[in-house]
């Protein structure tokens, strides 16, 4: 088999993995060598999916002796087999580097043998691109369940990132959909790295190596078992928390066995559900927010129909409208429609000028959501009052950007009847909707939308 | 009488002329970079060429760096990259307002009439050298050499050289923007230079394809999940106008929309 053959199937195989992030290293060319690494990290093309390609995403082999039933090369699967050699992998990841295809290597490996075995196999790789080709692009190398702490230590010693899939949310699923594995033997690389990170972390002395700079990072896959959204949150923050993991990744269950164990063959990935997912996991790293503000037992799944931070908005009126001048950043990120970099802007500027409409137009901050959010002084003082249950419905009119990426490819998710207040849940139970004050008429939604 | 000024189209020749604008007390209406050779300018306006001099230019940077700092010498640059017709005049209004100095919050405040125009093109242009590092594409032409044409829309080759000067410090490599005929020749033994090239055939000949192009393109359409395909999604991302550039959207055949 020549080595366009294996190509094919091995990235193929490999497709399923979301990562594809290069970010989190900092690390200039070695002397004589070939490439470094950049913190923000590099997208080199996107996918026809769409999805950002910034590495070269491959298998070692995908002859696995495992047998999940979510995976496309399960032991039980009649399809073309192929392992590549060490030296294919580096010659084929040090030309594409050349040629600005990629940012780096994403090795991964079905089990074949042993955990051991295959875990030395990938180490063998990786060793080679950094000692013999003075390799300093990025690695991100993928960790097998049951390898020995030894053959661990050495892959942290060359590769930027690491990552073991949990896969399925939780530990009954797991061992139903993949009898051979268990949460025990998933936690137990991810603890190992957290703690020699922890231990090479303290003092960055001449003799530290510079252990796994980028991390850790894990996925899920969403709709392929029962669990809720809630408890995907809960672990993700566990992982966030406790392993300090830099990332957690959310794919659509993408059907690619007939089993029984699995939603059938022709489920559409839940491409929304995904979507709100990433949204809710970016509040919780970059917004602050923690994942029991943003679902808890009583609303266990994320609305569909709105993202999870203008959710969280309606759900706490008491904290709004917010005074842009005044606010500090923190709640200001909070705001629905105001991202880092308004949020930025805004707090850069207002030391030196009043926010005003007019200054929010010229900087280019979106108000289209946020205008319902937010107090400024070309608010008249009697519309100053927030009510949740006038903004909902306003929100929830899709936007032009929503429906060219996720109406358009996910029309089975969405309910067919047209997006009225009545026919789609509420976020909100009832007692939360303000009555109106004696005296004051509620405005009119026009009044608001004008501001 | 007002001004209209003709300078080598340089950020250097800008700033020469800016420096010669204030030691005259010239009164300017406009400036000519002499890219836009074929503009003619009104008749009632005269020319006045200026010299590129190291000197005044370096001499306006210091003076730019102390009022303001670092950053904004930076920002200034980045948006004079952009080429956009009338840049010249609006970096001309900032400086003059910096320098009078009425107003000591004037410098850093993005939210001026002066500053906000700049800050948004500066933007642009830096938002466009950074997707470029990933979207250069070498190809491997004899002799060990590997060359690369691009056709940003902002003059930003120089923002990027930094960035493949340094991860491929240790190779030969050619980066040639087709659109303003200049490259960037790299080679292991030295430093970058920057040469136009007004004829680059026998560059962009070079670039061909091989077993390596065969792979990558190979690649590209076996790591795309067909079930999740999204010709929208992509253009959004991945704007039309870099893919005739681009070694794996060649094949491709464009998705009807
Ligand atoms: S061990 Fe990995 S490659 Fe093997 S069947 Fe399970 S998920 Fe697939």
């Amino acid at each position: 088999m020549d080595v366009r053959e294996k190509l094919n199937i091995l990235s193929a195989a490999a497709k399923y993995d979301v990562s594809c992030t290069s970010s989190g290293s900092r690390r200039s060319a070695p002397p004589r060598g070939l490439g470094d690494a950049c913190p923000a990290g590099i997208c080199h093309t996107w996918s026809s999916d769409g999805r950002c390609i910034s590495l070269l995403k491959i298998l070692l082999s995908n002859a696995c002796k495992y047998d999940c039933a979510y995976c496309a090369n399960r032991r039980s699967n009649d399809i073309p087999r192929a392992t590549f050699t060490p030296k294919e992998v580096i010659d084929l990841t040090l030309e594409f580097y050349r040629r600005n295809y990629i940012e780096g290597l994403f090795l991964s490996s079905a089990v074949v043998g042993s955990p051991d075995a295959t875990m030395e196999r990938l180490v063998k790789v990786v060793k080679e691109l950094r000692t013999v080709h003075r390799f300093g692009g990025y690695i991100h190398l993928k960790s097998i369940p049951g390898a020995s702490e030894k053959l661990l230590h050495e892959a942290g010693l060359y590769a930027d990132r690491t990552s073991v899939n949990i896969e399925v949310p939780s530990e009954r699923s797991l061992t139903y959909l993949a009898p051979e594995k268990n949460y025990a033997s998933v936690y137990a690389p991810m603890n190992y790295f957290a703690e020699r990170k922890i231990e090479y972390g303290g003092s960055r002395g001449r003799y530290t190596p510079n252990f796994l700079p980028a991390g850790q990072s894990t996925q899920m896959i969403v709709g392929a078992s029962g669990e809720t959204d809630f408890q995907i949150l809960t672990l993700s923050a566990g992982f966030y928390r406790q392993q300090r993991l830099k990332r957690v990744y959310f794919s659509g269950y993408v059907p690619v066995n007939a089993d029984k164990r699995l939603p059938a063959l022709t489920t559409k990935p839940p491409l929304l559900r995904e979507h709100r997912l990433y949204q809710a996991d970016w509040l919780m790293r970059f917004y602050k927010f923690d994942y029991d503000e943003i679902l808890d037992a009583k609303h266990p799944n994320l609305d569909l129909n709105l993202d999870p931070k203008a959710g969280w908005a309606l759900r706490h009126p008491e904290f709004f409208p917010v005074d842009l001048q005044t606010a500090d950043y923190e709640m200001i990120l909070r705001v629905p429609g105001i991202g880092v970099k308004s949020a930025q802007l805004i707090v850069s500027s207002r030391r030196y000028c009043k926010i005003r409409l007019e200054t929010l137009k010229k900087m280019g901050v979106v108000l289209k959501r946020a205008k319902y959010f937010i107090y400024h002084p070309d608010i008249p003082a009697g519309v100053r009052q927030f009510y949740p249950e006038m903004i909902r419905p306003l929100l929830l009119a899709p936007s032009k950007t929503q429906q060219l990426d996720l109406f358009d490819s996910t029309p089975l998710l969405l309910p067919s009847a047209p997006a009225t207040t009545n026919s789609l849940p509420s976020v909100f139970p009832s007692t939360n909707v303000i009555p109106a004050k004696a005296g004051i008429s509620l405005p009119k939604p026009h009044l608001l939308a004008a501001g | 009488m007002s001004l209209c000024i003709s300078y080598d189209s340089s950020f250097d020749g800008f700033l020469s002329a800016v420096f010669e604008i204030y030691s005259q007390h010239l009164d300017v209406e406009s400036f000519v970079p002499d890219r836009d050779t074929g503009a003619t300018g009104d008749l009632f306006q005269q020319n006045f060429r200026v010299e590129t001099n190291d000197e005044s230019a370096s001499r306006l940077r210091r003076a730019v760096v102390n009022y303001a700092g670092d950053d904004v010498l930076n920002l200034l640059y980045a948006a004079f990259l952009s080429e956009e017709p009338g840049v010249e005049m609006k970096i001309l209004a900032y400086l003059r307002k910096l320098f009078a100095g009425d107003d000591p919050n004037f410098a850093k405040n993005v939210a001026s009439t002066e500053m906000l125009p700049l800050y948004k093109l500066a933007y642009s242009v830096r938002h466009e050298a950074g997707g470029l590092l990933g979207m250069v594409r070498f190809s491997k032409a004899p002799g060990n050499f590997y060359v690369s044409k691009i056709d940003p829309k902002y003059d930003v080759l120089l923002l990027i050289e930094p960035h493949f000067r340094n991860r491929f410090s240790n190779e030969n490599w050619v980066i040639y923007d087709e659109r303003r005929k200049y490259a960037l020749l790299h080679d292991r033994t030295g430093e970058s230079r920057v040469v136009t090239l007004p004829d680059a055939t026998a560059l962009t000949d070079a670039i061909q394809s091989d077993s390596f192009t065969q792979l990558w393109q190979d690649y590209y359409k076996s790591i795309a999940i067909k079930e999740r395909e999204n010709p929208k999604l992509l253009r959004r991302c991945l704007p039309v106008r870099y893919w005739k550039n681009l070694t794996e959207r060649q094949t491709v055949c464009v998705p009807a929309l």
